[in-house]
């Protein structure tokens, strides 16, 4: 299982999740991009710890939330990454640009939370439970429930 | 919201860019660029302070009075000191663990690292100034041969550097640290909300 095919076949599957979890924990496309980067990367170092014991979903959004919390203290030191063509981890270039730009809104009003309502937030728009949402953060599943509700009052005021 | 969302994961489930190869490459090039990334300043900062402290030590014997003496084994204690402080506080809020941890578990460890690496910061600006105070004469005892106790006026540069040093230490220094520490208390805050 734990072999680098497998590895490449499950980034591949998931890398929605990787794109989503860059894209809300940063403020410009360079950051985005070494986010993205760091994310597979630590996803590649724990891989051989993975046990199969939850869902590879889960253990993504883990792993690519944790290092988002730790990107937030590194300090800003470029010229380390692999190039990338700026287009390639840009996305999505939908042509419906009406639902490009309601999709940067719905981005830049998340990126104003702070960081526990980030976390949240984000799983539940993937449609996790609060069941999974309380797993993955280590927050109660009522807990979860109360600062959702919090959350949606202050995304309702900024949309208002 | 969550219709929007929906749809623009659907677009994205369309769009998969990337290739093995980019795969590989991000995980092997971020491998190489970590050790440097993250010991390469820390490195260099306390090998200079390692050498210095070295430097004093094995010349200790040329320092001839009690006051340089004592000058001498602050300046090693401090320089030993320093960059062991920075490399503790640096390695513990860079090192999350980030595959056992969950989400809460991270941001405390975060958020209470960044506080410690606050409080180190500043408590290593007030041993950098003493530093500063007791290696001139160590320094040029050792390299020029000069006791500047004896020197007349040497004083007065001290007396003319202290306003500033305490403008910098009462203003600059925690004007610096003071945002990064709210922040980490706010984030704390918010856990236990």
């Amino acid at each position: 299982m734990h072999s680098r095919e497998a590895f490449i076949g499950i980034i591949k599957e998931n890398e929605g999740i990787i794109y989503k979890v860059a894209r809300v924990y940063t403020n410009c496309r360079e950051d985005e991009q070494d986010l993205y980067q760091e994310v597979v990367y630590q996803l590649w170092k724990c891989f051989g710890s993975f046990r199969n014991e939850s869902k590879i979903s889960t253990w993504m959004y883990r792993i690519a939330l944790n290092t988002a919390i730790s990107f937030l203290n590194k300090e800003k030191k470029k010229g380390g990454q692999v190039p990338i063509d700026d287009d390639l981890l840009n996305k999505p270039d939908t042509p419906d640009t009406l639902m490009q730009e309601r999709s940067e809104a719905l981005f830049a009003r998340i990126k104003q939370l702070n960081e526990i309502e980030k976390g949240i937030v984000l799983l539940y728009l993937e449609g996790k439970t609060y069941d999974e949402i309380a797993t993955i953060t280590g927050f109660t599943t009522s807990n979860v429930g109360t600062r959702l509700g919090r959350i949606k009052q202050k995304l309702a005021v900024q949309i208002n | 919201m969550k219709t929007l969302w929906g749809e623009m994961s659907a677009e994205l489930e369309k769009q998969k860019k990337l290739t093995d190869s980019l795969i590989i490459k991000m995980t092997q090039v971020n491998y190489k660029n970590k050790v440097a990334k993250i010991w390469a300043p820390e490195a260099i900062g306390s090998a200079v302070g390692f050498a210095y402290a070295g430097y004093i030590l094995i010349n200790m014997a040329a320092l001839n009075t009690w006051y340089l003496m004592f000058c001498g084994i602050v300046s090693v204690l401090i320089m030993i000191t320093m960059p062991t402080l920075s490399i503790t506080s640096i390695f513990k809020i860079r090192h999350l663990n980030i595959a056992a941890n969950n989400y809460k578990q991270s941001l405390l460890e975060y958020s209470n690292g960044k506080k410690r690496f606050v409080s180190v910061q500043k408590f290593k600006f007030y041993l950098g100034a003493i530093l500063l105070l007791v290696v001139m004469p160590v320094m040029s005892e050792l390299i020029g041969g000069k006791d500047i106790f004896k020197a007349p006026g040497v004083w007065y540069w001290y007396v003319i550097a202290f306003p500033f040093y305490y403008w910098f230490a009462k203003k600059w220094v925690p004007g610096c640290y003071n945002n990064i520490l709210a922040g980490a208390e706010n984030i704390l805050k918010e856990i236990e909300a």
